[in-house]
């Protein structure tokens, strides 16, 4: 059963290494990928079985220790129960059937390797997560979804709206992974080492100390902010419809089946932190009816097919959210099943529309407004002529603008972030030069010792000035140079302020900036090249399509962008987590600014390597005057 | 092409709209798609200029790669012959020739980018960056919202527009009647300016954001091709609101008033009131303005050199087996079947086919409506729609009815098995999810590993039943509230049937059975479905076509108006109608209860032929799938291209026109014995009894628009695939019926998706008329405006002369003669197969030995 395990993770991580070393003939491809596929999709039959076998008992196998230092562990730890057994089948159907699907439907696509390793990467992504025996394990694979959905969404990458898409539904992510991130760190500081998923229900069985309570609550708020940005829930709905851009069965597998039910699973998963109290069950409530109100409204004012699929999609979601907060755990189960395959069968055949209402409706219009008079007696004399009106347009604008979710968010979240940056590009220069010197000063009164408590108030301006920089970063808009050079100075802040505050912690900060350092150089050097002569300034909206003309120097820059944000592929990703954890196992507070850092500096790199790298490449020179 | 210039103080905003709209788009809502030249816009231009023009315009690519190109020279697909023709028809001098000649061979790493477009590159441009506004990705997508909302046919559950309301009032309905603001619009400045008309609104914002009313033109063209695929829609649809099934009241001018408010909206809010005007940008005068000077076409001399040498390198592939065909025979014995086919290039090889396996069988090429032009209404249809070309305006409508006694219709909304189509409430929504998920496991499953053993569900119009009677005699002269006759007369009749016949030069020796095959195609899961049937009947499957003219023809007082007017149809001929399915390579044969049984023996005969001669089509067509069995066996190819166009995951259920490239207007006997591998549209035309070139320029004037027309957007396609066409399917999503976009909130595609025309060699189409020069001179006379076609070398034309098979080329210095190297002989084979076996890419033309004389 272990072999079995560690096979559904490890396989689909063979494809991707296989057909990244393959030469690009589409024929070898497509079958590395379809026996993979065999294999894994068999490998998950032979471990379910097995498993049912075993009589449907929760199990639970750890690997080995990633890394161990004093009270801080990071196993390989899978875990399959119920939950983990209802998608880990849908997992292996659906990609199955995707799998040879995309055989033929992809043919000749330029893209053909690109889109089968981004798939296998997505698979991965997913085993990892239904398989996780820890949040730690969970958030791994969190990522990898996040980065192949963000590469599938861009995958037609020389037109600028499926590049501006993916951005959205990353930033999204990124935001809500923030969420999992702190709700890791979070994990680790109430469970201690026993932040297993098997050990969880357990856990709650003796009576919660009073503090415990308010922890718990965060935790819990946390653990749902994640849920529902990865699920596109309230108020999150409007990245899921627009990041309808890939090949369609890509949009099938991930917005329609797979990914868009991982809040609920996170949700499942972690039921027992937050199904304590019914204040996180009222939330998931709200957010779930929320959800299904503002979703099934826009549902019917969206002219294009994919789109009304998506928000039929998100109501659904949002009914398993009301089911969950009611503790209908089996229910849900059932309900993700189905709507997983509906939603796939629709996506995958949402071309044959045209068809359909042509030739077997024969609908072609449709109703909204009160046509008939008598369903006006209803209504107050006073009110007649005038309220029908007014509320039909009302209800009409609300349901086409999608509930102005989009906008509510950008207003909140990133307008502000833009405002602070913008402000602090325009700082003059010697001001900058002033900052760096205090720091210094700042530093020097660190290492001299002049008390023990100093290291901690040092910190505090350290880590403020780390979530400025990112915050300049943000939106900076002129030189890629400079967003890349504040992300790294960001993340050597961060080091710095958690050495202040626990100079032990020395080696940990090593292994964070071992991963940070090297794709930061890189990133320069790639940046360097790619710009060599070009004036960025000039143009700074062009997208230069720097992957279709220098695809060696892209790859390079997009790797180093993996690394500087964290990606589950250098140190710096296990050395996020350690400095979390050191630095705010003795100062919660600290995992605010560093989280926000965390997030708005993987934006901004995102932002970078899209402007660079993606487009449709023209002669620029021909026009200039 | 100026665009317009204000006259006087005055801007004239319509003259200056209707300028406008010629360089957009001219493609229609999806479910009728029509072939035509992607660049009509430039089509006054001859065809390289014209070429240069728009892909400045448009930053579009005007040739194929270099490298392509000195590929195909490689591996001998273009010939050092071609080469130094069309160096010669270039025009440069001896020197610069040999400098020429030299650099073609050379890498060039330069030319594999399109250039920077001049429409979207402009002062627009210029000032939105000046702003650090990214106006496109905050304009955009509310203008498309509210223009598929209003236009959708019905993908959305609730209509935005209520009876017979504007775009621009139901605009103003939203933003000044709703408790919600209607973003960006609620912002006061545009809010108060929405109580006027549009086109005040048009010229206050255009006061606001440019200034200066000489880029007033300038500025709106910039707006409308920001967006080409819905410009071109709104603009198609304002000139036929009939083109959509739900009529709606919409035009450029309301467009761009919605727009223009919108941006400024957008900019008022991120700027405020006081902002930088187009006409104070300090860089204004570097900015190059769509005018004359600026579209001073750039012909890239070498690319263009290669083009014709790639296009003439297949063009005398036929041209020397045409030289090289006998002069034609007196008229044999009556044949026992004569087929009249589409013109259509997929019926080329069918054809060729169909006479190798019975001898007996004499075929004939018309476009596939057979003549007959009408709205056609099915039993199962809930509208009618047009049965003919384009550029007819149908005026009678044809409505089939049964006598059979039909199970009432169930409403497809209550049926399960759509549900995942289907509205419902948002607790039923529920319910169902809950419950018949996994119902579309199990079936999605089978459809994606037993894609042939059951239909998804989707009827094809082309699988339509073939039961209904046709109305087709016309009862009363009234027309219907919608001003169609409701059927023919019998002079109609006869005239069309007399028209067809005559044009096809099927005017005595009738054969006993006369079948008229017209084609569609079907496919599953493709919103492109139109583009893949008849062209002639404007993307419909030809059947109520074949039906009508069958019909007609075996009318007897049809026959006696024939006769008073020399056509003298024997009592023994009988007419049958039949539909060619291209993708799946079936034959269905309609109303046979009512043929006479006299020819119930040659029916048998032909079908049993027409059997065979499918099945040898689907294995030529197989050579070009890729993921297809290259087999000998034709009847696993048959059953690989059924099982291809039941596939919901294939997106190329038939290669189409993929193959075009020439179309030869003449006697069968031209052709006969050519192996042309699917490359040619092939109308019938009986040179001698044209003397006046009467019925040659009826010909020409359907072939220059539809095969021109097919030709052109295919060549386009191919070249720009993202400009000029569609880009790939994979990631289309169907909005509102009316066309397909990428994701939720692309512009509309427009043109032909890369699937289609991957294997596509983009060379202009060769007519080769079978006529001498002096009759075809008056028959080019007749056609006014359709000369641009040839006169601008839109397509290329030649002439072949019926008796000594000399050639001339038809050009601006009028025809000139054609010497082709006499070592250029077709090759030659026994039969078809021995030609296509293990050949995946295009073939020349063949000599066929093997055949029946």
């Amino acid at each position: 059963m272990n072999v079995l395990l560690l096979a559904c993770v490890l396989l689909p991580l063979l494809g991707l290494s296989l057909i990244f070393l393959s030469d690009g003939n589409e024929h070898k491809i497509a079958r590395i990928s379809l026996w993979v596929t065999r294999a894994m999709s068999l490998s998950i039959i032979a471990l379910l079985a097995l498993w049912a076998l075993s009589g449907f008992k929760a199990y639970e196998y750890q690997w080995f220790v990633l890394y161990q230092q004093d009270d801080y562990q990071f196993p390989l730890l899978f875990y399959l129960d119920r939950v983990g057994a209802a998608y880990l089948f849908c997992v292996g159907m659906i990609f199955t059937i995707i799998v040879k699907y995309c055989r033929v439907y992809m043919h000749r696509d330029a893209g053909y390797q690109r889109f089968f390793q981004t798939i296998f990467t997505f698979a991965f992504g997913l085993n990892v997560i239904v398989l996780a025996g820890s949040i730690d394990m969970l958030f791994a694979g969190w990522e990898v979804v996040g980065i192949s959905s963000f590469l599938l969404i861009a995958f037609y990458r020389h037109r600028w709206q499926p590049v501006r898409n993916a951005l959205r539904a990353y930033t999204i992510y990124r935001l809500c992974d923030v969420g999992l991130l702190m709700g890791a760190w979070m994990s680790h500081m109430l469970f201690h080492e026993s932040q297993h998923f098997s050990q969880m229900a357990g856990l709650f069985d003796q009576a919660i100390e009073p503090a415990g309570y308010a922890a718990l609550s965060v935790l819990s708020w946390l653990i749902i902010l994640a849920a529902s940005g990865k699920s596109a829930q309230f108020p999150f709905c409007f990245w899921l419809p627009r990041a309808m851009e890939g090949p369609t069965p890509s949009s099938a597998i991930f917005y329609g089946a797979l990914s868009i039910h991982l809040g609920v699973f996170l949700l499942l998963r972690t039921m027992p932190i937050w199904s304590f109290n019914f204040l996180p069950r009222l939330m998931i409530f709200s957010i779930g009816l929320l959800t299904v109100i503002v979703a099934s409204l826009s549902e019917k004012t969206q002219s294009n097919i994919k789109g009304q699929v998506a928000y039929a999609s998100i109501a659904q979601v949002g009914f398993m959210f009301i089911e969950l907060s009611l503790g209908l755990e089996t229910l849900v189960l059932l309900h993700f099943m189905s709507n997983a395959f509906l939603r796939c069968y629709q996506l995958l055949v949402s071309p044959s529309i045209v068809a359909h209402l042509l030739r077997v409706e024969g609908a072609v219009d449709t109703d909204f407004y009160i046509k008939d008079q008598r369903k006006l007696q209803y209504l107050p004399n006073s009110l007649r002529d005038v309220l029908p009106d007014v509320l039909q347009n009302t209800l009409y604008v609300f349901a086409l603008q999608e509930g102005q979710l989009e906008l509510l968010v950008r207003n909140m979240l990133w307008e502000p972030l833009k405002k602070l940056g913008r402000t602090l590009n325009q700082v003059s220069a010697w001001i900058k030069w002033l900052t760096v010197l205090a720091l210094l000063v700042w530093l020097l009164i660190a290492v001299a010792e002049v008390s023990g408590v100093a290291g901690t108030y040092l910190s505090m301006p350290v880590s403020l000035l780390m979530v400025l920089v990112s915050a300049s970063a943000f939106s900076q808009k002129h030189s890629p140079f400079k967003v890349w050079n504040s992300i790294a100075i960001s993340s050597f802040l961060a080091a710095l302020a958690v050495w202040l505050m626990v100079p032990s912690a020395l080696f940990d900060l090593f292994l964070f900036l071992s991963g940070i350092v090297p794709a930061w150089l890189l990133g320069l050097l790639a940046m360097y090249f790619l710009l060599k002569n070009d004036n960025f300034a000039e143009s700074s909206f062009r997208y230069r399509a720097f992957s279709e003309t220098r695809p060696g120097l892209s790859l390079l820059l997009f790797l180093s962008f993996l690394g500087l944000v964290g990606f589950p592929i250098t140190p710096a990703f296990l050395g996020e987590d350690l400095l979390l954890s050191h630095a705010s196992s003795q100062h919660p507070w600290f995992a605010a600014p560093i989280t926000i850092a965390f997030v708005v500096n993987g934006i901004a790199a995102a932002r970078v390597f899209m402007r660079l790298c993606m487009g449709r490449p023209v002669e620029v020179k021909e026009f200039r005057l | 092409m100026p665009i317009h210039k204000h006259k006087g103080d005055i801007f004239d905003l319509d003259a200056a709209i209707q300028h406008m709209a010629h360089w957009l788009p001219s493609q229609g809502p999806i479910k009728d798609f029509i072939h035509h030249n992607t660049l009509h816009a430039v089509q006054h231009f001859p065809f390289h200029e014209g070429v240069a023009v728009a892909a400045k315009v448009f930053g579009a690519r005007s040739y194929l790669p270099l490298a392509d190109y000195q590929q195909r020279f490689q591996t001998g697909r273009i010939t050092p012959d071609a080469i130094d023709w069309a160096i010669a028809q270039s025009g440069c001098s001896t020197q610069d020739a040999q400098i020429l000649r030299d650099s073609m061979f050379k890498d060039d790493h330069t030319s594999h980018h399109p250039p920077i477009s001049l429409a979207n590159d402009g002062i627009r441009n210029a000032w939105v960056n000046r702003l650090e506004i990214d106006l496109n990705a905050l304009v955009h997508p509310v203008m498309f919202r509210l223009l598929s909302n209003y236009l959708d046919q019905g993908i959305s559950r609730w209509a935005l527009p209520k009876n017979g309301e504007n775009f621009w009032d139901c605009v103003v309905r939203l933003t000044l009647n709703s408790l919600i603001p209607l973003y960006p619009f609620h912002q006061s400045i545009v809010r108060e300016m929405l109580r006027e008309n549009p086109e005040q609104v048009i010229l206050t914002c255009l006061e606001k954001i440019v200034g200066d009313e000489s880029l007033y033109s300038q500025y709106l063209l910039e707006v409308l091709l920001g967006h080409p695929g819905w410009s071109g829609m709104v603009h198609i649809i304002e000139g036929n609101p009939q083109a959509l099934l739900a009529p709606r009241m919409i035009s450029l001018k309301q467009m761009l008033a919605v727009e223009l408010a919108c941006e400024l909206a957008f900019v008022d809010k991120k700027k405020g009131t006081h902002f930088l005007k187009i006409a104070e940008l300090p860089e204004l005068a570097a900015i190059p303005l769509f005018d004359e000077d600026h579209l001073t076409p750039q012909v890239p001399l070498k690319l263009r050199v290669w083009h014709e040498a790639m296009e003439w390198s297949l063009h005398s592939e036929l041209l020397a087996a045409l030289r090289d065909q006998p002069a034609p025979k007196v008229a044999q014995a009556a044949p026992e079947v004569q087929a009249i086919f589409c013109i259509d290039d997929r019926e080329c090889s069918l054809r060729r086919y169909l006479e190798e396996v019975h001898p007996g069988v004499e075929t004939f090429g018309a476009p596939g409506f057979f003549g007959i032009d009408f709205l056609y209404q099915g039993l199962d249809d809930v509208y009618p729609v047009a049965q003919c070309p384009a550029v007819i305006k149908p005026k009678h409508l044809i409505k089939s009815s049964t006598t059979l006694q039909r199970a009432p219709k169930k409403d497809p909304r209550q049926d399960l098995s759509k549900m995942h189509f289907s509205a419902h409430s948002m607790a039923r929504g529920w319910i169902y999810t809950q419950t018949l998920g996994f119902a579309y496991a199990a079936r999605l499953a089978w459809s994606v590993f037993r894609p042939a053993t059951k239909l998804p569900g989707i009827r094809t119009l082309s699988e339509l039943e073939a039961h209904g009677n046709l109305h087709l005699l016309r009862e009363s002269d009234e027309p219907n509230e919608d001003g169609y006759l409701l059927g023919f007369s019998l002079a109609e009749m006869a005239d069309r049937v007399a028209g067809l016949l005559r044009s096809i030069g099927l005017t005595q020796n009738f054969a006993p059975l006369i079948l008229a095959a017209a084609h569609g195609s079907s496919s599953v899961n493709n919103p492109h479905f139109a583009a893949y049937d008849c062209g002639a009947c404007a993307g419909k499957p030809g059947a109520p076509n074949a039906r009508a003219f069958a019909w007609m023809a075996n009318h007897p007082g049809v026959r006696d108006i024939l006769r008073q007017r020399g056509i003298d149809i024997p009592d023994t001929t009988h007419f049958a109608a039949s539909m060619h399915n291209t993708s799946r390579d079936e034959m269905t044969y309609f109303d046979e209860p009512s043929l006479d049984k006299s020819v119930h023996p040659q029916m048998q005969a032909f079908k049993r032929a027409m059997g065979i001669a499918l099945e040898r089509n689907a294995r030529e067509r197989c050579r070009w799938f890729e993921l297809g069995p290259q087999t000998p066996d034709n009847k696993v190819a048959h059953r690989h291209v059924v099982t291809r166009a039941l596939s919901i995951f294939e997106p190329r259920p038939e290669y189409n026109h993929s193959n075009n490239l020439y179309c030869v207007v003449g006697r069968r006997q031209l052709t006969r014995h050519l192996f042309l591998d699917r490359r040619a549209f092939l109308q019938s035309y009986d040179p001698q009894s044209d003397v006046d070139g009467e019925l040659l320029a009826k010909i020409l004037s359907a072939i220059f628009p539809v095969c021109g027309g097919i030709n052109l957007e295919y060549l386009f396609s191919r070249i720009d695939n993202s400009m000029y066409g569609a880009g790939t399917k994979l990631p289309h999503n169907v909005i509102g019926l009316l066309g397909v976009a990428n994701g939720v909130e692309g512009d509309l595609r427009t043109g032909l998706p890369s699937q289609m025309i991957e294997v596509h060699e983009p060379a202009r189409l060769l007519i080769v008329v079978e006529q001498c020069t002096d009759v075809i001179d008056q028959a080019l006379v007749k056609l006014a405006g359709l000369r641009e076609w040839v006169d601008n070398d839109w397509v290329r034309f030649v002439s072949c002369d019926p008796q000594t098979r000399a050639l001339m080329l038809y050009g601006q210095q009028g025809w000139q003669k054609i010497t082709l190297p006499s070592a250029l002989v077709a090759p030659s084979a026994k039969r078809s197969e021995a030609v296509i076996v293990g050949q995946t890419k295009t073939i020349p033309v063949h000599q066929l030995t093997g055949r029946h004389v």
